[in-house]
């Protein structure tokens, strides 16, 4: 086995895969290394979503591939079938790659004699997906955090003009607005830093910069973050770098299993997965 | 043909609380067959294109004073809509009265049309009385009537291996998952009183193995034993090359309703293939109260249809 792990928060899996679903059809990319996984999904040219699963969130995680291990499988039915394991109890899942025939294995057993497994056939894939970066752009950046809640609601409510949105980040007077003209009328929402600034967790811009994007990519980046991500409130981060690239992160915490864990505090250090979105520009507007 | 009784307190309970509303989760319509010692309550007795449900109660069980004659060696057969029945229980509990009676009557719903049958239950409190009226079929003909008795001493004739069934609540969660997965079912039980549950489809196969569950009949001989270390796949290849275990495919969703005979709390389940791999049979048993005794007042069946194998 090129990989061998065990993982005693599925639910955590599940809602990290969940974000990233934006269509009902969805193929993944996940890339096995010695740090842990990564699942890429992308609408080429256009949305790549990506989530970062450390090897410090697994309870034991066994890598001895000689090169980096990369295959397709598709989204939905990973969800779903880790879905199947995360309503039994605080068990360890064990997950293992390759199979007999290159499947993606999942295992869990319970003390009482019971045992939930499921084989998931996988793609050769020669797609390497494109590796994005919002840095090191010489200071066109602009990067602000806000509230993970009402960063979902303003994008939620600026579904009614219709129309691409374009994010607007200035330094003077500091603040973000997000704005929507359409056939059914403009809406235009402010989050001004001096006013407002318990929404944000961090703000950073030296020059205003101003994209628009395509509202169904931009609704993809938060229609589906999981509730414990808007209770936490940890905050999702957004970046604007060269171009207009632009990077949505969030955190989902992840709770251990009881038996393991006392501290009711879930944002104890390592027990973070992270959920990526990097959306281009829309060029039409 | 004439039937009348009187519902003994257990009797409406056992039928209000417990087996009415498992039997509405499979189908609108049941029929009621009544005979001179019993009372049967069944789906899809006669084209079991779905789950077959069979509920056999001793008249003594859920009436006093029950009087049953037909020119059809005193049985009498008809269908009726199992909410209606639900309601005309509920709402006589809640009437509280002195006693329940049923019986079957004909009457004009109004009057120009002729005289239909109903089932009519008349509850008399200490100030008013309530009359409810469920509209049932046509009586059976003789013929149907015996299709049903023939169906009934079928689902007697029991697997050689019945296997006690996991946690009925851990399998309605598992199930639940899995019919978003694939829509047919592959269920094994072994002698070894081992209970598998699989859905495969070209990308993904989910499965689940509960093992060392009771065993009720043939069971695998003294010494006999699976490898513990091979995959749950393995060891039901195993069981099956040895003859000691049976396999077949059913419709997810017709599992998943029979699943809800969890309505009738019963107290065992056991599931085990019929003979010829012709039916998946479920077996449950109530105990007599205060005992760890099947009760033979009361015996519920149900089968479902197995699926031809695909390849």
């Amino acid at each position: 086995m090129e990989l061998r792990c065990v993982l005693d928060n599925v639910q955590g899996l599940v809602d990290s895969l969940s974000a990233v679903r934006w269509k009902k059809q969805q193929d993944a990319i996940c890339e096995v290394s010695e740090h842990g996984l990564v699942i890429i999904v992308e609408e080429w040219g256009c949305l790549q979503a990506r989530v970062y699963y450390r090897k410090e969130l697994f309870v034991s995680y066994e890598y001895s591939a000689e090169s980096r291990p990369r295959f397709g499988v598709s989204l939905g039915l990973l969800v779903d079938t880790l879905s199947t394991f995360s309503s039994t109890g605080t068990t360890g899942l064990e997950l293992s790659y390759p199979g007999s025939d290159m499947q993606l294995l999942l295992k869990l057993t319970d003390a009482d004699n019971t045992c939930i497994y499921a084989e998931i056939r996988t793609k050769v894939t020669d797609t390497v997906p494109k590796e994005y970066s919002v840095d090191g752009d010489g200071g066109r950046r602009a990067v602000f955090a806000v509230k993970s809640a009402a960063l979902k609601e303003a994008i939620d409510d600026l579904e009614w003009p219709g129309s691409s949105i374009s994010i607007t980040i200035s330094p003077d007077p500091a603040g973000v607005i997000l704005r929507g003209e359409g056939h059914h009328g403009d809406l235009q929402i402010d989050f001004p830093y001096d006013a407002h600034n318990e929404l944000f967790a961090a703000f950073q811009c030296q020059s205003e910069v101003s994209y628009s994007y395509k509202y169904k990519f931009l609704r993809a980046t938060t229609a589906n973050v999981p509730n414990s991500v808007t209770k936490d409130n940890r905050g999702s981060k957004l970046t604007i770098g060269a171009g207009g690239l632009l990077k949505v992160q969030h955190l989902i915490s992840l709770r251990q299993a009881q038996q393991h864990n006392m501290d009711p505090n879930p944002t104890q250090q390592g027990r973070v997965s992270y959920v990526e979105f990097y959306l281009m520009p829309d060029e039409e507007a | 043909m004439k039937f009348k009784a009187f519902f003994t307190d257990k009797g409406v309970t056992t039928l209000e609380k417990k087996f009415v509303p498992a039997f509405e989760k499979i189908g609108k319509t049941c029929y009621v067959y009544l005979t001179r010692t019993h009372v049967t309550l069944m789906h899809n007795a006669v084209n079991a294109d779905g789950v077959q449900a069979i509920a056999q109660f001793k008249e003594a069980l859920l009436f006093d004073d029950y009087r049953i004659s037909s020119q059809n060696e005193d049985r009498i057969a008809f269908t009726l809509d199992l909410n209606l029945l639900l309601r005309a229980l509920k709402s006589s509990v809640s009437m509280d009265g002195d006693k329940l009676q049923i019986k079957l009557v004909k009457k004009r719903p109004s009057l120009n049309e002729r005289p239909m049958p109903y089932l009519t239950l008349e509850s008399k409190g200490f100030r008013s009385a309530v009359v409810q009226d469920i509209p049932i079929s046509q009586p059976l003909s003789r013929g149907d009537v015996q299709e049903l008795q023939d169906t009934i001493d079928a689902v007697h004739n029991l697997p050689r291996t019945l296997v006690q069934m996991p946690d009925l609540g851990q399998l309605q969660i598992l199930v639940d998952r899995l019919k978003n997965v694939g829509e047919a079912l592959d269920v094994a039980v072994t002698f070894h009183g081992d209970v598998h549950l699989q859905v495969s489809t070209t990308l993904v196969s989910i499965g689940s193995e509960f093992r060392r569950l009771q065993v009720l009949g043939e069971r695998a001989a003294a010494g006999s034993t699976l490898d513990a270390t091979a995959s749950p796949a393995m060891r039901l290849e195993q069981a099956l090359a040895r003859g000691e275990a049976s396999s077949v495919q059913v419709k997810i969703k017709h599992f998943a309703k029979s699943l809800q005979c969890s309505l009738t709390r019963p107290d065992t389940c056991y599931v085990g293939v019929a003979p010829s791999d012709s039916y998946l049979v479920m077996k449950f048993q109530f105990y007599a109260p205060a005992t760890h005794h099947p009760d033979t007042a009361v015996t519920l069946h149900y089968r479902l249809p197995v699926l031809e194998r695909v390849g």
